[in-house]
C-alpha cells in the first residue's frame, strides 16, 4: 500500500482494500491504520468489503475432511507401523 | 505421555512413539493436503509421503519449531511438488492488481459459514473457487488463513519473504472473496 500522509490525505477505497487483505489479523497500531480504522468506520462500502473477506476466510476454515479409517489403516501400513 | 517425551522416544526408535505422533498428527495433515488438492486420493497420497518423511528425518527434528511447524512445511512442499507436477498452469500469478480489487461488487451474502456442514453444492463451489487459485497462493492462503500460521511461520514454511507472503495472501484473499461475491450475492 502506498504511504498516507497523515495530514494532508486520506485514503481511499482502494487503500482500504489493499490494506485490509494486507493486514487482516496483523497489529493495527501503525499511523496508516488508524487512518484506515476511521475510514472503515465511516465508510459502508469498506465495512462491508472487510467483512466479506473475513467471511470468505470462515467458510474455509469451517469447510474440513475427516480421514477415513481405511486411509488411515493404509498410511499405517505404509509406514510400517501397524498395531 | 506428552509431545516432547514422544518425540525424544521416536527418535529412539521407540515404534509406538512414533505410531501416536502420526496419529496425533495425520487429521491435520490429511485435512491441509486436502484443502490443497482438494482431491482424496491425492490429499492420502501427500499425507503418506509427508509422514514417510517424518519417519526419515524424525532423528534430525531440532525441536526449535513446534512439530506441526515443521509438518506444515513439509506437507506444503509435498502439495507443491505434486502441483508442479501437475504442470505450469498451477504456478501463473496474478500480475494486474486492480483486476483483483473490486470495490463497485459490494452486496449483502445470503449464506453463512454454518451452512457448510449440510450444503454440497455449496462446498463444491468452494473448491471450484480455490481450485482456480494457483497452488503456490492457495499454499499460503490455508497456513496463514485458515491454520493460523503467523506471517513468519508461513514465510518459512514457504522458503519466501514475509513480504511475498503478504503481497500473495493479499491477492489470494482478494481472488476469493470476490469469486464468492459473485455467488452469494444472489444467495446459494
Amino acid at each position: 500500500m502506498r504511504d498516507l500522509n497523515m495530514d494532508n490525505e486520506k485514503p481511499v477505497c482502494k487503500d482500504v482494500m489493499a490494506h485490509i487483505c494486507d493486514n487482516l489479523g496483523e497489529e493495527l497500531e501503525s499511523p496508516n491504520c488508524l487512518l484506515i480504522k476511521k475510514h472503515i468506520e465511516e465508510c459502508d462500502n469498506c465495512n462491508h468489503y472487510f467483512k466479506s473477506v473475513e467471511t470468505t476466510i470462515e467458510f474455509y476454515k469451517k469447510y474440513n475432511v475427516t480421514i477415513s479409517e481405511d486411509a488411515h489403516n493404509r498410511l499405517m501400513e505404509c509406514l510400517g507401523l501397524n498395531e | 505421555m506428552n509431545e516432547l517425551r514422544l518425540i525424544e522416544e521416536a527418535q529412539n526408535g521407540n515404534k509406538k512413539a512414533l505410531a501416536e505422533l502420526v496419529k496425533l498428527y495425520e487429521q491435520t495433515v490429511y485435512n491441509f493436503s486436502f484443502k490443497i488438492c482438494r482431491n482424496k486420493e491425492k490429499a492420502e497420497h501427500t499425507m503418506q509421503e509427508t509422514f514417510l518423511s517424518m519417519v526419515k528425518n524424525i532423528k534430525q527434528f531440532s525441536g526449535q519449531s513446534k512439530l506441526s511447524t515443521w509438518l506444515y512445511r513439509v506437507v506444503s512442499n509435498h502439495c507443491l511438488m505434486l502441483a508442479r507436477s501437475q504442470g505450469k498452469h498451477e504456478f501463473t500469478s496474478f500480475e494486474d492488481e486492480s483486476a483483483v480489487i473490486d470495490e463497485k461488487s459490494i452486496a449483502d451474502w445470503k449464506v453463512t459459514p454454518d451452512k457448510i456442514a449440510e450444503n454440497n453444492e455449496l462446498r463444491e463451489f468452494l473448491d471450484i473457487a480455490i481450485g482456480k487459485l494457483p497452488a503456490d497462493y492457495r499454499v499460503v492462503f490455508m497456513l496463514r488463513d485458515v491454520e493460523g500460521l503467523s506471517t513468519e511461520e508461513t514465510a518459512k514454511a514457504v522458503d519466501l519473504t514475509v513480504a511475498a507472503v503478504k503481497s500473495r495472501l493479499h491477492r489470494a484473499r482478494a481472488f476469493l472473496r470476490d469469486e464468492l461475491n459473485e455467488r452469494f450475492k444472489y444467495g446459494q
